[in-house]
């Protein structure tokens, strides 16, 4: 992709020295992101609450008592819901923040590619979102091994048996998880104008990404599509994904090993779409977005004439 | 002074909601000073924007034709943009790092505390961008501005709402980074800097130049001393004439105002 500025700027390197240019401007933005999400204390409390949410559900839930696949039962409802949440609070501002304060177009006067800036903010919003969603949740984890039930402490070698390591798939199923929604969150924050249309667009779609997904099932269910058609639909919204996913890979390894909640595959294609797709949108609102508005200001203008 | 073009504008027409802000603006720009002057809403912050690759022009082209360089252009806009919770040094090695990203030796990277020492604000480099005050936050930007010696330079207002030393010591600054290969481009209301550090004057009334050269042309052309009489000339003329009176009442100009647009 061209330099963000378009500013005519020379190409001056080749080869090695593009590649070495190219992780610089990514480590550097991604420092100063990385930076900017320490200094804010409101991440600090976003960790908290969500440990006092996960430490009330699985209490009610009393799943933490029996073992870590109980555990994921009661967590998996309120996961598909609290951890997109999460992601849109840390990423429907982070390109948002440089577009409205004008930054960026300071910034787009420097030798910096439009993906290389979104991809070091999308990594540093995702390491941040790491830290937030991940402790809490292995928090939980540390909490069933001290309390449940004495054979929870069992590796599993072979199903049927609850283990730590399924707890483990669970959290390692979080993070594609979360990549997906953080993703789409930076996307929200390169099309949104203003902080007021992040948080209108973003609780849009979140809505229909987290319900969606399921009342199109169902509806189309309802109309007479085949049941045997729901594994591979199930995995094209990122709850769908996930929720396959950890039926797939960690409930279900305890009572139905056969499998066949969703296509495997496709959960995970669809995951890394979504996460590949939020990082395009967001690349190309930054890099075509100016010209789309000029595009549209001539439209106006010969609809005016 | 070199007469090499440093960038060009051809045509460049700029419209907000089908209110033209810019309107088939062409001029070229050459080493040196040169200052972007006009009433408010005349169009010289999106002039500028153009200029620095910020805002696309509806019509017509902005180009940088200067010497090859990794950084072809520093830009500072009208409200400096730093990141508060930052402090100056932490925003200018950032820069500095961005703009170090082609360079092929040490030598060619920029030491962020000599660029600080070089506005005055050696002694602010480590307070946050958000306990700077108004000065001192402009006198940073004009340091990110001129972060790896870029050859045209653009200056959104450097010296507004300052005080009068330090809105000196901002256009000095700003006229020191120019050269016989560099361009500095300043937009600025106070005419009396302006006389003393420029070397061109870009004249911009109701999105259009009205006058465009060297200061001491422009103003031998027109039988004024400064760039005070050259403005009345030629703005305040302008606006006596639309309002088909005597010039007696046309001491202020008039103005577009486009909001969001206009500074």
């Amino acid at each position: 992709m061209d330099a963000v500025g378009g500013t005519g700027r020379p190409g001056v390197m080749g080869g090695l020295g593009a590649v070495r240019g190219r992780v610089l401007v990514v480590a550097t933005v991604f420092r100063r992101e990385l930076a900017t999400v320490l200094r804010t204390p409101g991440y600090g409390a976003l960790a908290v609450g969500l440990l006092a949410v996960l430490g009330g559900v699985v209490a009610v839930g009393g799943g933490a008592a029996t073992g870590f696949v109980p555990t994921v039962v009661d967590l998996l409802l309120v996961t598909e819901v609290v951890v997109p949440l999460v992601a849109f609070v840390i990423g429907y501002r982070a390109l948002l923040t440089d577009a409205e304060t004008g930054e960026l177009a300071v910034i787009r006067t420097y030798p910096v590619s439009v993906a290389g800036y979104v991809v070091g903010i999308v990594l540093a919003r995702g390491l941040a979102f790491l830290a937030i969603v991940v402790v809490p949740y292995a928090t939980i984890g540390v909490a069933v091994w001290a309390t449940a039930a004495p054979d929870t402490t069992i590796f599993a070698t072979h199903s049927g048996i609850d283990s730590p390591l399924l707890y483990l798939r669970f959290l390692g199923l979080l993070v594609p998880f979360g990549a997906a929604y953080l993703s789409l969150a930076t996307a929200v924050s390169a099309v949104a104008s203003s902080r007021r249309g992040a948080v209108a667009v973003g609780v849009l779609v979140l809505v229909v990404a987290v319900l969606g997904g399921d009342l199109a099932i169902l509806r189309s269910l309802a109309t007479g599509t085949a049941p045997s058609t729901v594994p591979g639909l199930l995995p094209l919204t990122p709850n769908g994904a996930f929720r396959g996913l950890v039926f797939e890979g960690v409930v279900g390894v305890a009572f139905a090993p056969e499998g066949g909640f969703v296509d495997v595959g496709r959960a995970v294609g669809s995951l890394l779409v979504w996460t590949l797709g939020g990082v395009a949108v967001s690349s190309a609102t930054l890099a075509y977005g100016d010209r789309l508005e000029v595009l549209l200001e001539g439209a106006r203008a010969r609809t005016a004439e | 002074m070199s007469d090499d073009r440093i960038a060009e504008l051809s045509g460049v027409t700029r419209t907000y909601g089908g209110v033209a802000v810019l309107e088939d603006v062409s001029f070229d720009v050459r080493p040196g000073v040169t200052a972007v002057i006009g009433p408010n809403g005349s169009g010289k912050s999106t002039l500028l924007g153009v200029l620095s690759g910020a805002v696309e022009p509806t019509d017509g082209h902005s180009r940088y034709v200067g010497p090859d360089a990794s950084r072809p252009i520093g830009y500072l806009p009208q409200r400096v943009p730093f990141r508060e919770e930052f402090t100056a040094s932490e925003t200018l090695a950032f820069y500095v790092r961005l703009a170090a990203v082609d360079a092929t030796s040490p030598e060619d990277v920029a030491d962020p505390e000599e660029a600080l020492e070089r506005v005055g604000l050696a002694d602010a480099a480590d307070r946050r961008v958000g306990a700077l005050s108004g000065g001192m936050r402009r006198l940073l930007g004009i340091a990110q501005a001129t972060v790896g010696d870029p050859p045209l330079v653009v200056l959104d207002e450097p010296a507004s709402g300052l005080d009068p030393g330090t809105r000196e010591r901002a256009f000095r600054t700003a006229a020191d980074a120019s050269g016989t290969d560099t361009a500095v481009v300043v937009s600025s209301h106070d005419l009396e800097l302006v006389d003393e550090h420029a070397d061109r004057v870009v004249l911009l009334d109701r999105g259009r130049v009205v006058a465009a050269g060297p200061l001491d042309r422009l103003c031998s052309e027109r039988g004024v001393d400064d760039v005070s009489g050259l403005y009345r000339a030629i703005v305040a003329g302008d606006a006596a004439e639309d309002d088909g009176g005597d010039g007696r009442d046309g001491g202020e100009p008039t103005a577009v105002h486009v909001t969001g647009v206009s500074e």
